[in-house]
Parts: C-alpha cells; structure tokens; sequence
C-alpha cells in the first residue's frame, strides 16, 4: 500500500534558469528554462510610449488581428486550431505600466510530453507567427468588416469601465491625479479618437508600431535554450528598427497642491481612493524601505489600515494601500458607507501621520519582509508571473528576485520613516450615490 | 506508516496519498516537485445550502438566518487572544477563506515554516470563540461585503438567474445572506452551526508541495481539538423539495452599467447524481455547451460578427447532488434576441444532429485544460477539496474524460435543453 517512501522530495530543486540576448535592435529574448511546469508559454511584448494621439489605435491593432489571419481567417478558424492543439490559449492584452503603452501577446499549452504529440511548441509558434505576424490584408487594408465591428466592440469596452466600481474609482483617482502628465491617459483609449480609424490608416500604424516598438520576447519552457533561441529567430525576422523611443518617468511633482474630486454613480457603497505622491523613484535607495512601510500600512490583514479602519471600527470590508513602481504612486483603496466618508478619511490621515512619526513596531517591520519576500518567491511558481516580473525587471531596475529579497532584508526603521516622510497626498477621490 | 492510501495518475504523472484520523479526518497529500509555495486547506463540507438540519444532540430541525455559513468563517478567525491573521504574518505565510453554497475552506499559503503554520490552521479552526460583542462588530463588516456585491453587475445576474431557476432550493439564497438576515444571527446558533458541522468526519484537510507527509500528519494528530469525540454521527440535512419547473421565466433589475448583462439558465431536474457518475455528467454536459456555444463554433461567429453579442459571451455547466444546471452569459444590447437565438439554434440542431468531428476537437481540449490547470497549487487544492466532498477524486478526472462518448452528448444534449426549462436573467442600465 505505502509507496509513498519512494516519492521523498528533496527541497530547492529545479531552479528556473533566465537568459536574456539582444537578437535585434530593441529587440530581445529572454528564456526561462525549467521542468517544473506541465506548460509552456511564449509571450511577445510591444512597448510603446503612452501617446494620447496613438492609445486608441494601439489597443484596436490586437483586436483586429484576432479577428483573422491570412491562413486563419477567421477567428474560429483560429479557436479551432487552438482546440485541436489540446486547447492551447492564445490571449492578448493592452496595458500600461507607467507611461509606456504595452501590446502582449501570447500563446500558452499543455508540453508535448503530456499530451503525447509531436511538435506542439513548434505548432503553437505557428499560430502566434500567424497572429502577429499574417494578418489578413486585403488590398493594403485591414478587413473592413472586421475593423468597423471591433471599433464598436472597443467602444463598448470603454463605456464599460464604469461596471467595475472598485476599478473605475482608481483609474478616475490616476486621471484627476496625473491630469497633465502622459500618465492619466486610459489604456484602452478614447471613443472620440473611433471615428478616424479607417482599416487603411490602422493597418498602416500596424506596420508602424511593429518597427517602431521595444520588443520583449520571454519563454518559459522545458526545452533547451539553444534550442528555443533557434526556433524563436527563424520564425520570427525582424528587421529595419526604429531608434529607442522609451523615456523614463518623470515621478517628481513639485508644488502639490491636495484636492477632492467628488463623483456621483447610483450605487450601494461609496468607494474612497486616496491618491499620494511618493516622491520615491525606483532608483533611489529609499525605493524598498518605501514598499515595507506601504505594506505595514496596508498590504494586508495585519496592516494598520485593515486594523484601524477595519476590524476596530467595521468601516469597510475592503481597505488596501498600493505602490505603483513606475510612477512613484501610492494610492488607499476603500469600499464605505456614504455617510463615513469623514471617519474613514480622517482614520486613514491619522494612520499615515502615525507611519511618519515611526509609530510602528519591529514586530510589523518583520512581518512585512516575510509577506513581501513570500510573495517574491512564489513568482517562480506560475508561468505568467514569471514572464510578466521578467518584463518589469527589464523595463525597471534590472533587479532579480534574489537581489529584491535581499533589499528588503537591508530596510531598517530609519529607511520607512524617511520614505514615509516623502510621501504627499494630492488627490482625494470619493464616489458617492446620487 | 502503513494506513496510507494513494490514487495516481500516469498521464499527469500525479499522485495524490490519503490517511484517515481516527476521528474521521480524511487527510490528503500531492506532492508538488520544485514548486517554493506550500498550500493546505482545512474544508468543511458546509456551505450557504445547509441552511436546516438537526443540530448536534437534538431531535428537530432548525431553520437558520441567510449567510450564517459566511458569517461563521469570518468568526473563526478570531481567537480568544486576538487576530489570527497576525500569528500567520509572523510566520510571513498568506492566510485566507472563502465560503460557496457547499463547503466552507480556510486555506494558507507559505514558502517556509510549513509545519508551524499546520499547527496553527488546525488550531485555529477547532477553536471557535464567539461573544456577543464579536457577533455584532462583524455584522457591519459583512454588511459593507454585502453591499459590494450589490454593485457588482455580474454578481447579481447571477443570482437573479438562480432565483429565476429554483423556487425553494436554498442555491437561490445569496452566499453572504442579507443585511437583514445577517442581523438576527447570534453566538448561540453560530455555536450549534459549528458544532454540528465542523466535526472532523465532516472535513477534509488537503495539502500540495514540497512536504513530508507522515510529519505533516504528525502535526495535525497532535493538535487535533481533543474535546471532539471521535464518534461520527451523520449529519441530517434538509433540503425542500424542489420542483422540476422553473421559477420565473424574465427576471430584470436595473444596475449603473454601460451594456446589459444576461444569463440564460437552464434548469436540470434529472439530480441525483454523485462521485464519478457526477463528474461524468459534469464533463459530458461542458463540452456539450462548448460544441454549441465555444468561440470555435458558427453560432459565436454569426451572434458575434452580427454585433448580437461581444467577446464576454461563455457557458457553463454546474451540478451538484440536489441541483444542477447551464448558464450561459454576456453582453448584450438585447438579450431577448440572445435567448430568441440560443433557442432557435438549438432546435436547429436538434433536427441537424451534432458534428463528431467537433467532438474529438473538444474531448482534446478538455485535456489540454486539465494538464495545464495542475501547474497551479491553489487549482489542486481547491478542486481536490470539492470532488472529494462530491465522493470522488480529481484524479479521476482524466480517466472519466476519456470514457465519455459521442453518444452521451448526443444523448444529453436530447435532454437538456428546452425553452420550458429557461430562465432568462438581465441587468438593465440605469
């Protein structure tokens, strides 16, 4: 009955290896190799400056191309194939992360030894070389059809913000925030900018936006990196790049001046979103100390504010606090009553007072580490994370998880309270019922 | 230790090992290679359904208030000493709970110190502390959970379409109850909720990773609550009878959303069913609805391409012992003309007949899905728990996936749908 002797693991096994090579201008592969996973997944980013006169068609170029390709027609065409590669995932997104305007598109399945078929990987690069690179063009154009609907699907998703009220909240409280800078810009664009987008200029911006990007390209899979690097360059050509087009933030505002915007919906609960400034850059060596005392703050169900405003006083269900790395932002996120909307401010003010004053413990210092640290290392334990970390350590600081934790492990008293010292609030953001 | 159990599987090359306590606790082990993160969950098969039963001890059933379930997993985390969220953050591990209509799991996450945070799982949940005080100060708390899902459009559709389904059957009852109901509960009936429910025999504690089984169950016998007996009574459950009919047929309410919400529910009354015959129909009736509705079929092409419905269009098929049934959800500027179609497509079909090739595109699909969900500890863990409670394994699955023929979806598929059997759900704009 017991064969379970036999199974004995050892612990730290199978550390995923990273490589990273220039394999063109602005363009880069970066492997993550390891047996862990029964998966495998190929990601390709396009970054972009987040420019108000080009966020709109940026984010209608994925959408078309999943419309169909010149041997996928159709996107069921393409579901179909999917299905028939044991149900592979093929997804893409439009982000941003600080102001940088972020185009993914990936393929993920199931590896071949576990579905018993040959060539799934190189089945799988076919679709995605389709995707991104054979979209189905008719005489220089984008199929009209397909253009004027996903315009009206985008439309729809746009107007469709307001459904997530805890979503809509904060990216109105970045907008009001950071209403002169790059930054306050919707990812997903604007319905205005809808009616100038013909399936001729789309296409073109299309050929522009594949020269011009910074492309990152992560595969995490059990296949030797020689190998993938091989695959990767003959399916994928690039060539004529245009010049580094990304800038790096800028995070520092002078001369903040709080204010309160105050917005009506017919709703239930109100949501409040404090926006702060940090005046922290990731490169300053105050960065990590900042991320403790956020997480003492609010990174939990230990945090002052899930204490105080919580669990003491049964204000909300939900309180949290959030660093935005690139844009050096803090913002509180709480779900009230209407009519609390002065306590829970005025609890919260109190809170981040008390952080700068250094009215913690080294008990909550310790606690905070060990949660952030945690976190760090179960990146390494979804394939997704890892690509996603891997870009953002490649568009950041360059750190790795290993030299994260041990920043983190530096931070003393002295750091939080200095970073938290920095900090100031710029906008108060409240959505109230009518 | 020679009472461990183990069932495997050799397409996922997985395997899962069982010990059962001597108090009925069934203990389960996946080992997870390489994998940093640690994951155990300590369930109960209780949830938001059980709301009568005979409690522990006595001779009559009890009708109890709405969400009292929920109520009780938030209750739990508080110890006559305090928090135990902060005893968790000291150990630096993630602890969390949630509650659904049929069990109710407490669940942490670490990357070290596995065996002490064990201890402190097993503890924390055998050691309930209820006090008139603390009963009340949660009520504000959960009220204010309540009232987030109130403005959460895809919630309430939701809802609306189950109570559009069922009459009587407690899955129509929102999981966190209401502000209302959540008002009359107090510590004595958490106490007899508890105490009837939280029996070891009744629960299941599941782990995956990087772990030494026989210590891990080393662990849990030593902080087993010792005041519980190890006699294992059965737990009488109530469940009105629930007609074959459907509720209502349109059910509507206005929410501030930019595009209509629906679902379209169709009701099972064929219930019943349970371990691997469940899971059988469970698998034989989803990819019945991907052959019909999935994004590879002619049916999302044309409802797509006509602008009828956009990409958040889905389907899916939920069954449990006393109920079951498929919803299919979107978006749409007119919903009526979604259910107008679904319907007139499926009669279409019905004279058709469905296509094998589709099928076999499937069946492979379904697959690939399951391989690839086994890369995730919070998947296995989660799903461990509910097929177990459902008298089966997750590692059955594949097996049962694999014996499902063409002629049971066309056999389900000739008794599933019918437009009397329909509910239709839509979230308006304001």
């Amino acid at each position: 009955m017991c064969r379970y002797s036999k199974l004995e693991l050892i612990g730290g096994i199978n550390l995923l290896k990273t490589t990273r090579e220039k394999i063109n201008d602005e363009v880069y592969l970066n492997i993550i190799n390891g047996d862990k996973f029964k998966t495998e997944l190929i990601s390709f980013y396009f970054i972009m400056p987040l420019n108000r006169s080009e966020v709109t068609k940026n984010t209608l170029v994925p959408l078309i191309l999943k419309r169909g390709t010149k041997q996928y027609n159709t996107s069921m065409d393409i579901e179909r194939r999917l299905e028939e590669l044991y149900g592979s995932d093929l997804s893409v997104s439009v982000n941003k992360k600080g102001e940088k305007h972020i185009i993914r598109f990936t393929i993920e399945g199931p590896r071949e030894d576990f579905v018993l078929s040959n060539d799934i990987l190189k089945n799988k690069l076919d679709v995605l070389k389709e995707l991104i690179y054979n979209p189905l063009v008719i005489d220089n154009k984008f199929k009209e059809e397909y253009v004027s609907q996903e315009k009206r699907n985008l439309k729809d998703r746009i107007s469709s913000r307001i459904n997530d009220k805890k979503q809509y909240s904060t990216t109105r409280c970045i907008e009001e925030m950071c209403k002169n800078e790059p930054y306050h810009i919707y990812k997903y664009g604007y319905i205005e900018d809808l009616e100038n987008i013909n399936s001729q200029n789309l296409y073109k911006h299309y050929l522009d936006f594949f020269k011009k990007s910074r492309v990152e390209i992560n595969v995490v899979s059990n296949i030797e990196k020689n190998e993938i690097k091989n695959i990767i360059k003959d399916y994928f050509p690039f060539d004529e790049r245009e010049s580094k087009l990304l800038k790096r933030e800028n995070v520092i505002k002078k001369d903040i001046e709080e204010k309160t915007v105050i917005e009506e919906m017919d709703i239930k609960q109100g949501k409040l979103t404090l926006g702060y400034r940090t005046n922290i850059p990731y490169e300053d060596d105050l960065y990590t100390a900042f991320l403790v005392g956020n997480h003492i703050l609010g990174g939990g169900p230990d945090s002052k504010l899930f204490i105080n405003v919580r669990e003491k006083e049964s204000l909300a269900y939900y309180i949290y606090s959030r660093g935005y790395k690139y844009k050096s932002l803090m913002l509180i996120s709480a779900g009230i009553e209407f009519d609390k909307y002065e306590s829970a401010l005025n609890i919260i003010k109190e809170q981040i007072e008390a952080m700068k004053k250094g009215e913690f413990e080294e008990k909550n210092i310790e606690q905070s580490k060990k949660a952030m640290i945690t976190s760090m290392k179960a990146v390494e334990d979804d394939t997704y994370s890892i690509s996603e970390f891997n870009l953002s350590k490649v568009l950041t600081d360059n750190q790795d998880i290993d030299e994260i934790i041990d920043s983190i492990n530096k931070v003393k008293k002295e750091d939080i309270i200095n970073s938290m010292n920095k900090i100031s609030l710029d906008t108060v953001y409240f959505l109230k019922n009518q | 230790m020679n009472n461990i159990s183990t069932i495997k599987n050799e397409i996922l090359k997985e395997e899962a090992f069982l010990h059962v306590l001597e108090n009925g606790l069934k203990v389960y082990f996946v080992p997870k290679k390489g994998f940093t993160k640690k994951y155990a969950v300590f369930a109960t098969n209780y949830g938001s359904n059980d709301n009568e039963f005979v409690p522990l001890g006595e001779d009559n059933s009890i009708v109890v208030p709405e969400g009292i379930a929920h109520f009780l997993e938030h209750k739990l985390f508080e110890e006559k000493e305090g928090n135990i969220f902060n005893e968790f953050s000291e150990l630096g591990s993630y602890v969390n709970a949630y509650t659904n209509f049929n069990q109710t799991a407490y669940l942490f996450s670490c990357t070290d110190k596995f065996y002490e945070n064990l201890k402190l799982l097993v503890s924390f949940v055998q050691s309930p502390y209820f006090t008139d005080e603390n009963v009340d100060k949660e009520k504000g708390i959960i009220a204010q959970e309540i009232k987030m899902y109130d403005d959460n459009p895809s919630w309430k559709v939701y809802f609306n379409c189950l109570r559009g389904m069922y009459h009587k059957h407690p899955v129509r009852i929102d999981i966190a109850g209401t502000v209302e109901s959540i008002s009359n509960i107090d510590k004595e009936t958490l106490y007899k909720c508890y105490n009837t429910f939280y029996h070891p025999s009744n629960m299941v504690l599941f782990m995956v990773g990087d772990i030494n089984f026989e210590k891990a169950i080393d662990v849990i016998n030593k902080n087993m609550n010792r005041g519980i007996s190890n006699d294992i009574k059965n737990i009488e459950r109530i469940y009105p009878n629930e007609p074959k009919e459907i509720n209502n047929k349109y059910i509507e309410e206005k929410l501030s959303v930019s595009i209509p919400l629906f679902n379209i529910g169709f009701k099972d009354y064929d219930v019943g069913y349970d371990g691997d015959e469940l899971i059988k129909k469970q698998i034989t009736t989803n990819v019945l609805l991907d052959i019909l509705f999935g994004t590879g079929t002619e049916f999302y092409k044309n409802m797509y391409e006509k602008g009828i419905i956009n990409n958040n269009f889905g389907s899916q098929f939920t069954a449990n012992k006393t109920y079951a049934h498929s919803i299919i959800g979107g978006e749409s500027d007119d919903p009526k003309e979604v259910l107008n179609k679904v319907l007139e497509y499926i009669k279409k079909i019905k004279k058709q007949g469905l296509n094998e090739e589709d099928f076999k595109r499937i069946k492979n699909k379904m697959l690939g899905h399951h391989v690839m969900n086994f890369d995730s500890l919070d998947y296995i863990a989660n799903s461990f728990i509910k097929y177990t409670f459902n008298n089966t394994s997750l590692l059955n699955y594949l097996n049962i996936l694999e014996d499902v023929t063409f002629d049971d979806i066309i056999h389900r598929f000739d008794n599933h749908f019918n437009k009397d059997n329909c509910t239709l759900s839509v979230i308006k704009s304001k």
